[in-house]
């Protein structure tokens, strides 16, 4: 990837001009056509075209040569074209105008010579700054068939008379250049950084840049090296806003450069303040100003609200960087003042107040930054509220002010700072609303932030001291349900949610938070849904909140609901349009949750790869945004999905940094089915059904009922054991079809029941869980064949194989005997396994407490059954070569 | 392209499974019905052409996560499409087609989000077959 990018900064792709690229390289090869003119705006590429076009003639055998005008070579004749000119040319003196056709002449020949008769290809950049005498030459050259003339002509730059006459005439092309589509942008950046980009980072260079290929390109070096845009697992993401280059601070400046005094004024003005209304602007400026600049295309007027900003949004960066730092106190004070005599507080302009009045280096009063940080709240501008908190000095600080704070930090992941800001506040007289505010904020922190669930429990608990009215109790029993269910007692989580009434709003929005997921997961699955989607209801009525989770949230926990009552399709679907609505809302937990979630139903229907993808976005969204808990999640499902893959290099990489992580309880028992399927990845089978049976007895002790079934399914699929009799017991107490199909294949499994095997195979199918579906056709295949019902057993293993070709590369052991397709005995398989994992008989004996006789008989039985005569034929039947 | 929309051009791929050879030959159909004089580029008989097409098309949608893989295949194709005088224009076309065969094969799962990601998964795979091709024609020789 690195190297990658090394490339692309030696040689930045060139994208979306290659019809442009035909025109010049038809004009080149047709009869009669003297040159191409290239027209643009600035920064779109005219002369990275030309150079592109010149390239290209290179290659195929024309001599170049390139010649630049600028304001200097304008003043000189010839000056420009001087390395035209043959020896001793053209040195007459600067009046060479008077003996133009014999020197013309005389070039023309030289050329000719020079070249053998071959067509010069030039390139004239900024052809309009070519002083006159040069352009005749390169006209009557290229009239005359000597050169090829490529001309970049910038928008609004008169057009020299000869190239206009030229094109009147037929013998000149001309193409417009335009900014890049936002898919031509999306792939000049997939190509310059090697991989995919993140989908806030793509939206910011396309708000930034609209597209100029100039702008892009500095834009992407300058990141690159502040280090500002990095490649995590990858992807790349950007840590940073974007700053702009001093290259590009020049190239700014000069399209302001000219401006009179007045209309810079007013691109200040709008830089720092935009967007400002039209009705204000007019009396700001002398009359024509704004006409002016709109003419220019500087500035754009909203006609529906009639607000104005500056047309490009890096012109109001690069016009803001280069502002005196005095100039820019003054204009912002000024317009504090304006506002704030046009608006009493409280108002809608007390965030711009705050803003500009500190961006001016004032100390604005504290009323105004704390009614400007609610009004960041309301917008989730987190990085906003925090600014403008941290402003206030620590005495004028109440406890309001600490919430703000200590929120914004938490959810910015400075979990520690956010602890000491929040423990502050408790000391702060305040009302018992901010109080029960503080108490779940900081139980959050110390819940998410810092992984401390008995810290976030006793948080809860000291609060009922202070917090005694009877929504506000109930508000923060519901709180307490939250941190019992994403510390992994569910249980616990659904005993306090029993006792609780549920009459406000704001606790029924905190309760559905804490119980869909108990629900879910405690089996009652249709009970969940509803609950879910009733809380986003309320939600919704609710409004922006201080100190509740994203409405989001209920979402994700919706996804999860459905993906425990089988509904795999619905889940996938859910959270693929609400992963999309948060990316560009820019919400990371849910992006976080949406893309876990995303996995773990990939890996249900048996789509492995993709779960593997989808957790490694989780991981590194985690990883990026400091969240340590979700990123365990997110680690345990990656290490899962390789493991399924029978990638074990990579599997066991992602439990080693997990590792390095504190323990997080969410999900627990579903964590460790990573542990175990990498222990079947490795050949460790009898490691492994410890494994599942351990995480099934905590997952039963702690209400995780749905997760239980899958664990204990699990162990089933993997060792054949039979644990029939409490699946059966979970199915009859989850209301989802996905447990009681798992039940169903295990008394299948127990009883080789063949039909119904091959029904329980159906019925997998049509929940989408293919790869179980699959693992049950084999097993339904190998029953018919021990009933000697072959044709049956062929339509099985037919029907096995169609599934397991859906699976993605699934390397588990069920399909493992689908491609052997004979019936192994459990122990068989298990030894065929080690030995085609390259192990000796004697090692197979020592892990299994067998003696070596009884491995290689078990072995033989599994050669004479499979047909193969060695441990490599033994690899390649067992499909693990 | 964003990683999330990598995993929706090819799990939307994944989906079309079995109705891969539908695809090919609703995308000729598509392709022949915007530009008729496509036709005459194609010298192969057509189901052949057609099982090519799904050939290729899959390789390049799994080497879509990995660009060095992706550009060997694409700038290959790029450079021997020259062979067959395929233009900068005539890419738009293809895309428009091939886009027209995904949704009609795929019906309502083909929603705007894949249908996004597979814009940019074919602009960037046009993109390099382009500066394949260009890599190899010769200029006004």
């Amino acid at each position: 990837m690195l190297a990658g990018v090394a490339m692309a900064l030696l040689r930045w792709p060139i994208v979306g001009r290659r019809s442009e690229l035909e025109v010049f390289e038809r004009t080149l090869t047709s009869d009669g056509y003297a040159g191409l003119v290239i027209h643009g705006r600035p920064g779109v590429g005219k002369t990275r075209l030309a150079d592109e076009c010149r390239n290209q003639a290179a290659a195929s055998g024309h001599p170049t040569e390139r010649v630049v005008g600028s304001r200097t070579t304008a003043l000189l004749p010839l000056g420009a074209v001087a390395a035209l000119l043959a020896d001793g040319l053209g040195r007459s003196g600067l009046d060479g105008q008077d003996h133009a056709p014999a020197l013309f002449e005389q070039t023309r020949r030289a050329l000719h010579q020079r070249h053998c008769g071959r067509r010069l290809v030039i390139v004239a950049d900024d052809v309009s700054l070519l002083d006159d005498v040069s352009l005749a030459l390169l006209g009557y050259l290229a009239v005359q068939g000597t050169i090829f003339l490529i001309a970049t002509v910038r928008t609004g730059e008169p057009v020299p008379d000869l190239l206009t006459d030229l094109w009147r005439d037929g013998r000149l092309e001309r193409v417009d250049l335009h900014d890049l589509s936002r898919a031509h942008l999306d792939t000049l950046l997939h190509l310059a950084l090697g991989g995919p980009i993140e989908a806030g980072a793509g939206q910011e260079f396309w708000e930034v840049t609209r597209g100029n290929p100039l702008y892009v390109h500095e834009l992407v070096l300058g990141a690159l090296e502040l280090g500002a845009l990095v490649e995590r697992s990858g992807v790349w993401h950007l840590e940073d806003r974007l700053t702009a280059t001093s290259r590009l601070l020049d190239l700014v400046e000069q399209r302001i450069g000219g401006l009179s005094a007045e209309a810079r004024s007013m691109v200040e003005l709008l830089a720092l303040c935009e967007p400002l209304e039209v009705g204000y602007l007019e009396t700001a400026a002398p009359p024509g100003v704004l006409e002016s600049l709109e003419r220019t295309g500087l500035i754009t007027i909203a006609i529906a609200d009639g607000q104005v900003r500056l047309a490009h949004p890096l012109h109001a960066r690069v016009v803001r960087a280069a502002m005196p730092k005095l100039r820019v106190r003054a204009i912002l004070l000024a317009q504090a003042d304006r506002l704030e005599a046009a608006n009493p507080l409280p108002g809608p302009a007390a965030l711009r107040i705050a803003l500009w009045r500190l961006d001016a280096g004032g100390r604005p009063d504290p009323a105004i930054l704390v009614r400007g940080a609610h009004l960041a709240r309301y917008a989730d501008d987190f990085r906003v509220v925090r600014r403008l908190i941290e402003a206030v000095p620590g005495e004028q600080l109440d406890s309001t002010g600490t919430l703000l704070l200590g929120e914004a930090l938490y959810e910015l992941g400075v979990s520690d700072a956010a602890e000491r800001v929040l423990a502050l506040g408790r000391g702060l007289p305040s009302s018992e609303h901010v109080a029960l505010r503080l108490a779940v904020t900081r139980a959050k922190n110390a819940q998410w932030g810092l992984c401390q669930p008995e810290a976030a429990l006793a948080i809860n608990a000291a609060a009922r001291a202070v917090v005694t009215s009877g929504p506000l109790v109930e508000e923060l029993a519901a709180d307490e349900a939250s941190v019992w269910t994403f510390s992994g007692r569910p249980d616990q989580a659904l005993a306090v949610l029993e006792r609780l009434g549920g009459s406000d709003r704001r606790t029924r929005v905190v309760r559905a938070i804490a119980g869909v997921i108990a629900l879910a997961t405690g089996g009652r699955t249709a009970e969940a849904v509803d609950l879910a989607r009733a809380g986003y209801a309320d939600h919704i009525a609710l409004g922006a909140e201080l100190a509740i989770a994203h409405p989001a949230m209920h979402v994700v926990n919706e996804v999860f609901a459905l993906t425990e009552a089988g509904r795999l399709a619905e889940a996938e679907q859910l959270a693929r349009a609400g992963a999309e609505t948060v990316a560009s809302q820019r919400v990371p937990i849910a992006q976080i949750f949406f893309a876990a979630n995303l996995g773990r139903v990939a890996i249900l229907q048996g789509r492995v790869s993709t779960a593997r993808r989808y957790y490694a976005e989780a991981a590194g969204l985690a990883e990026a945004n400091h969240f340590v808990g979700p990123r365990r999640v997110a680690l345990s499902g990656l290490a899962l999905a390789h493991a399924m893959l029978g990638e074990l290099d990579a599997a066991t990489r992602a439990l080693e940094e997990r590792a390095s992580m504190p323990a997080f309880g969410f999900l627990a028992p579903q964590q460790q089915l990573a542990d175990a399927w990498t222990a079947i990845a490795s050949k460790r089978p009898t490691e492994a059904a410890e494994r599942f049976r351990a995480a099934a007895v905590q997952a039963a002790s702690t209400g995780h009922l749905t997760a239980e079934s899958w664990l204990l399914h699990d162990l089933m699929r993997t060792s054949g054991q039979d644990v029939s009799a409490r699946l059966r017991d979970l199915a009859g107490v989850c209301d989802s079809p996905l447990v009681s199909v798992r039940a169903r294949h295990a008394v299948a499994a127990r009883a080789r029941n063949a039909r119904e095997l091959a029904a329980v195979a159906g019925d997998f199918e049509a929940l989408g869980a293919m790869l179980l579906a699959a693992e049950a056709a084999s097993s339904a295949a190998e029953a018919f064949t021990r009933d000697g019902d072959r044709r049956a057993a062929t339509v099985a293993l037919r029907r096995s194989t169609e599934l397991a070709a859906s699976c993605e590369g699934a390397m588990t052991p069920g399909l493992f005997h689908a491609a052997a397709a004979v019936p192994l005995s459990g122990r068989e398989r298990e030894i065929a396994m080690l030995a085609a994992a390259g192990l000796a008989s004697k090692d197979i004996a020592e892990r299994l407490y067998l003696s070596v006789r009884t491995v290689n008989n078990h072995l033989q039985h599994a050669y004479t059954k499979l047909g193969v005569t060695s441990r490599a034929g033994l690899a390649q039947a067992l499909g693990s070569a | 392209m964003t990683p999330e929309q990598i995993i929706l051009v090819q799990s939307s791929f994944e989906r079309l499974g079995p109705g891969l050879p539908a695809m090919a030959t609703r995308f000729y159909q598509e392709l022949f019905a915007r530009d008729p004089a496509l036709r005459s580029l194609f010298t192969t008989p057509l189901a052949e052409q057609e099982v090519k097409f799904a050939v290729k098309l899959t390789e390049i949608v799994q080497a879509i996560p990995h660009l060095d893989e992706l550009l060997s295949h694409t700038r290959a194709l790029g450079a021997r499409h020259v062979g067959y005088g395929v233009r900068a224009a005539d890419y738009q076309t293809l895309g428009n087609a091939l886009l027209a065969a995904l949704a009609a094969v795929l019906g309502d799962s083909f929603d705007t989000p894949t249908r996004e990601a597979w814009v940019l998964a074919y602009n960037l795979v046009a993109e390099t077959m382009l500066e394949g091709a260009a890599a190899v024609r010769p200029v006004g020789s």
